[in-house]
């Protein structure tokens, strides 16, 4: 039988433009952490991936992702969405997404869409979204209880060449079948 | 609501429509509220199930700034929508009902409809059918459509009220009569019966249900029918297979999983409760007389050899014969088994033979269904000229059995059959056989006869523990020793009286009800309710021998084969899965795979193997007759290269009429003496009676007519063997053949009624000069036919045998018959050259060009042999998933084997050429005696 196979990206929105001076009395793990303005719709986030995938691949990258493209879920709360689309094309998807270095929406705020897991199902990536919003929060406890901040963010991030160490390591990989497995997680 | 006026508003011409309405309303719920239409009330269902609750940004803010509290709580909040998704979806799962029924009872027409699904399913699919308005209709309530069926329904009416009626009138009966017949309760308790077991004459198949009588008027059904009914293809109702309604091949797909669990993981089994028994009785020197007329002759089985065969712990299987005019013609394949005596035989002295053979002993002959009646005619006959008189009795519908084969049969018996008596010395040596792989590897022949409990006391079985067992070393002592000889008893399975013990079983009620009484989990204790089940078992190696498995055949009591079979049925193997059910046709693959033959089909020189083939034939022909004639193969116009058209003899059949010259197909009318006038008289054996007792025996099929297949005898291994191997031999009987396994050295596949040639033979120089220099008068069809054959043919197909360096390729010989075309390696210049030429002399090059094929045959690949190479006929062929190419199970002529061996040595003379029917391509292939 015929079968549509998809692949579910869990994206992450870090913000990164904190200048490092200007620190306020907020941990660095909220300032990275923060919410998304309400303008940011699953419709406006298309469009932005669209209009990106269609400048870094032409008319043929646009038409092969236009159709299966799919938002099915947005947090704006946590910063936190998961995208649908064919497996065929998914790496332009996330090509683009890498890309983007600003919110797609009017006067967008710069910032990172990071992609955080590529799975087959929909559960699976729903179940990498959960571990890591509490490991978001057993950070954020420590935070509370005055632990050093840094080592925190550090426990969450692997400190900011380890991030972009594991990255690279996410981007390297090419191997569909591997990514059915799910190993695509860092964090 | 309204949905549902209208529906009952448009009437007639809306139930005709073909569109599906929606799901009418549930009447009971109609006044308490009314729900929407189920299907789009399911779509919002699944809708609602696939969406993420998310929330705004401004729920992690507070008043617009980042704080750590809202921060942990808009995260909890994703969490748990999160959760919630998940469980949601999985709820809300699109499977149906049907779909999780297991594979092999999986139906595809009216996979919908409630009533086919099993029981615990039933009330779900119910509910489906309901919301997904899948139009039923229940026969009992269907409009009668028919003057008939009208009639009945108003009968059926009349008879019921009858019908309650007379039960009300009993109810009354009986609460007025309650007090008045208070001495009519005590009855009298009567024993169930035994059955009846007749003395020299056939038994009678035991007694259906009322219910299930009428479909089982010219057949009897197997212990385990009803279960395979669901699970298998059975032979048609008006068509059973030697009177007997027997599983052809289970429903599901299994011939790549049979090859497996055959041979390297698993366990295929099979009811083999149609292959027939008969118990023979009576001084042990009439016995021995009898089974020596049977062809039981070798030195081996009656020296000191066979002792342990006369005692009852081995058993013998091969072909029994009986006697003709002044040859033998083989009846089948049996196995038969010695019951043992309490005094053991081997204990005695050797001297005291006279006293020996007048004690009593008894016999277990078992035999395939199709040869039956024959054994046991000849049985009867010979019993009777036994003094004291041997009595024979026919135990078809007493003893049943189950055959295993695979890795995983012994431990599959082991965890179904637990011996009754512990201190039972073969029930012990049974029990210590964990970790046997293959039955192969128990002694040769080896018999365990023991009683069992009741499978369905220790039901489910539990797998068993193959990591406790004592050693490998302790195992293989038992199977090298084999200890069984010591305090052997006779078996019970041979006595009547144990076996209809073991029949009356207790109902499974009581099983069930005992079940739960007793701990879960636990095996129920043996009580006095429950009787021994005395079982026989026996391994048997394959003929091939090799690596190949051995397999387990288990006789036990007809009546407890279907609780033995369901315990096996639901074994959890210790390779994971449960034992495959096998039906005739794996069995038949299973053999083929192991390169053996098959009863009756491979046989086709006893008359079971001649009524098999003529029934394929049928087959055949009507298979053949139903396809249109665009699409059928047109024997006569087959074209075998140098000028040969058609098929050589029937297309349709394995052809041993027309390869012994035989008279094909006599008509009804044609007398005996006709028959015997057509066929030379000195080779003619068969005697006339004997022939009309053979045409009864073919059964109704073939009532007035015997087929001339008769005439061919079946030659075995061991004759052929010795003939070859003597230094003065004499010749092979005529019209005798000997059964062969061939082997495809390169390619090719073969199917049934495949022709086998031997090489051609190297004309000898004289001939060679006629050939080429004198003209062959033209009308003298054979010899032109003969004239057109390349003349080294023979060195030919001795080339296409990979690694045959010797002998240049005699390339002109081969392009004398190609087609003159160009060939693709010639350069730009000799093309033009060609081209121009061809124009030229208006004798273009060929086009279209000439197929494929028709260039093989042509050129690249030899032509087949002439008719006078023919020496056999396949009978069962393919890819042989064992042997990693073609294969085939075939018979070849005995006398044209003996020759070519004897010319052209053990290597060269057992290559052949298998050529399908129907095609003109052979292929080379090498056979072996099987």
């Amino acid at each position: 039988m015929v079968r549509l196979k998809d692949r579910y990206l869990l994206v992450n929105i870090v913000y990164a433009d904190i200048p490092p001076g200007q620190k306020g009395p907020v941990p660095d793990l909220l300032l990275y952490n923060q919410p998304t303005i309400g303008e940011l719709r699953p419709q406006t986030i298309l469009k932005g991936i669209r209009s990106q995938v269609n400048a870094l691949f032409g008319d043929c990258g646009s038409g092969s992702v236009e159709r299966s493209l799919q938002v099915k879920y947005l947090s704006t709360a946590t910063s936190t969405f998961i995208l649908r689309i064919s497996r065929a094309h998914y790496r332009l998807v996330w090509a683009a997404l890498t890309f983007m270095d600003r919110l797609p929406v009017k006067d967008g705020r710069p910032c990172i869409f990071r992609v955080v897991r590529v799975s087959g199902t929909i559960r699976k990536v729903e179940e990498e979204a959960i571990r890591r919003a509490k490991l978001l929060v057993l950070a954020a406890k420590d935070e509370m209880a005055g632990k050093a901040s840094s080592d925190a963010l550090n426990a969450l991030f692997r400190g900011g060449k380890d991030s972009a160490r594991n990255l690279a390591l996410v981007n390297d990989d090419h191997d569909d079948a591997k990514i059915d497995e799910g190993e695509v997680s860092d964090g | 609501m309204d949905n549902n006026k209208k529906q009952s508003a448009s009437g007639k011409a809306a139930a005709d429509s073909k569109k599906r309405k929606e799901a009418p309303l549930n009447q009971n719920q109609q006044g308490k509220e009314s729900r929407p239409p189920a299907r789009p009330q399911k779509r919002v269902k699944f809708q609602d199930a696939r969406n993420i609750r998310s929330q705004p940004s401004d729920a992690a803010l507070d008043d617009g700034k980042l704080d750590l509290q809202k921060f942990l709580s808009a995260r909890e909040f994703e969490i748990k929508a999160l959760e919630t998704s998940m469980r949601k979806c999985k709820s809300a799962n699109a499977t149906r009902v049907f779909q999780q029924v297991p594979r092999e009872m999986r139906r595809r027409t009216a996979s919908h409809n409630a009533k086919r699904v099993p029981k615990r399913l039933r009330d779900r699919a119910k509910r489906e059918m309901m919301e997904d308005n899948t139009p039923t209709v229940e026969a009992r309530k269907r409009r009668p459509r028919t003057t008939r069926a009208r009639i009945r329904a108003e009968n059926a009416k009349r008879l019921e009220k009858l019908a309650a009626r007379k039960r009300k009138r009993a109810l009354q009966n009986e609460a007025g009569g309650e007090n008045k017949d208070e001495p009519g309760k005590t009855t009298i308790q009567t024993r169930a019966p035994r059955p009846k077991i007749r003395r020299d004459t056939l038994n009678e198949p035991p007694k259906p249900k009322s219910k299930f009588k009428k479909r089982q008027i010219n057949k009897t059904w197997l212990p385990t029918h009803l279960w395979h009914a669901k699970r298998a293809t059975m032979t048609e109702p008006t068509k059973p297979l030697w009177r007997f309604a027997i599983p052809l091949t289970p429903t599901q797909k299994c011939y790549r999983p049979t090859h497996r669990a055959s041979g390297q993981k698993g366990t295929v089994f099979w009811d083999t409760s149609y292959m027939s028994t008969a118990r023979l009785y009576g001084a042990a020197g009439g016995i021995e007389q009898v089974l020596k007329a049977l062809g039981l002759v070798q030195e081996s089985l009656w020296g000191n050899r066979g002792r342990k065969w006369r005692s009852g712990t081995r058993t013998w299987s091969g072909m029994v014969s009986r006697r003709q005019r002044n040859s033998r013609r083989d009846i089948g394949p049996a196995t038969i088994l010695w019951n043992p005596t309490l005094t053991a035989e081997t204990a005695a002295p050797e001297s005291n033979t006279t006293e020996l053979k007048k004690t009593q002993r008894q016999i277990l002959i078992r035999t395939h269904p199709s040869c039956f009646l024959e054994l046991f005619d000849e049985l009867v006959k010979l019993a009777k000229l036994q003094t004291p008189q041997v009595h024979i009795e026919d135990l078809r519908f007493e003893i049943g059995s189950i055959e295993l084969t695979g890795p995983g049969s012994t431990e599959t018996l082991l965890a179904v059959l637990k011996p009754y008596h512990t201190e039972d010395r073969h029930g012990q040596v049974f029990s210590s056989l964990v970790g046997v792989t293959n039955p192969a590897s128990l002694p040769k022949d080896a018999v365990l006869g023991f009683s069992i409990k009741d499978p369905r006391l220790s039901y489910p079985p539990k797998r068993v523990d193959t990591t406790s067992k004592v050693s490998d070393s302790a195992l293989l002592d038992t199977l090298t020793q084999w200890p069984v000889e010591e305090q052997v008893k006779p078996y019970g399975l041979f006595d009547r009286d144990v076996r209809f013990k073991a029949s009356s079983l207790a109902p499974q009620k009581s099983i069930n009800r005992r079940k739960g009484a007793s701990i879960p989990g636990q095996e129920m204790p043996v009580t006095a309710a429950d009787p021994p089940i005395p079982v026989i078992a026996f391994a048997s190696r394959p003929a091939a021998g090799g690596q190949a498995q051995g397999t387990w055949t288990l006789l036990a009591p007809w009546k407890c084969i279907l609780p033995i079979w369901y315990s096996i049925v639901h074994y959890p193997l210790s390779t994971g899965g449960n034992p495959r059910l096998g039906g005739l046709n794996e069995q038949r693959q299973i053999a083929f795979e192991q390169g053996t033959t098959w009863f009756p089909g491979d046989f086709p020189g006893t008359n079971a193997g001649v009524v098999w083939e003529m029934e394929q034939r049928a087959q055949r022909k009507k298979a053949w007759d139903r396809r249109p004639k665009g699409k059928r193969i047109e024997w006569a116009s087959l074209d075998l290269g140098a000028g040969r058209k058609g098929e050589i003899g029937d297309g349709l059949a394995c052809d041993f009429e027309h390869l012994f010259g035989l008279p094909t197909d006599p008509s009804p009318s044609s007398s005996e003496d006709q028959l015997t006038s057509d066929v030379d008289p000195n080779a003619m054996d068969l005697h006339p009676g004997e022939e009309a007792e053979d045409a009864a025996k073919l059964g109704k099929v073939h009532k007035n007519t015997v087929p001339s297949l008769t005439m061919v005898e079946q030659m075995k291994k061991t004759d052929f063997q010795a003939l070859i191997s003597s230094v003065n031999p004499g010749r092979p009987p005529p019209r005798s053949i000997i059964s062969v396994n061939i082997t495809f050295v390169t390619r090719g596949v073969a199917n049934a009624c495949a022709r086998i040639y031997r090489l051609p033979s190297r004309p000898s120089a004289t001939t060679t000069v006629q050939s080429s220099e004198t003209e062959v008068p033209a009308t003298d069809p054979v010899a032109a036919g003969m004239g057109s054959l390349p003349a080294d043919l023979r060195d030919q197909w001795l080339q296409k045998i990979p690694g045959n360096k010797s002998g240049s390729r005699s390339t002109k010989a081969i392009t004398a018959h190609a087609a003159p075309h160009m060939s693709r390696d010639v350069g730009q210049g000799t093309r033009k050259q060609l081209m121009a030429k061809s124009l030229v002399s208006g004798d273009p090059l060929p086009y279209p060009r000439p197929t494929a094929n028709q260039t093989d045959i042509g050129g690249g690949h030899p032509l087949c042999p002439g008719e006078e190479d023919l020496i056999g006929f396949v009978t069962a062929g393919a890819y042989s998933l064992s042997g990693g190419k073609g294969t085939a199970v075939g018979a070849i002529s005995a006398e044209k084997a003996f020759d070519m061996v004897k010319e052209s040595g053990t290597k060269e003379g057992r290559l052949c050429i298998v050529r399908n029917a129907g095609e003109n391509v052979g292929w080379l292939a090498r056979w072996e005696l099987v």
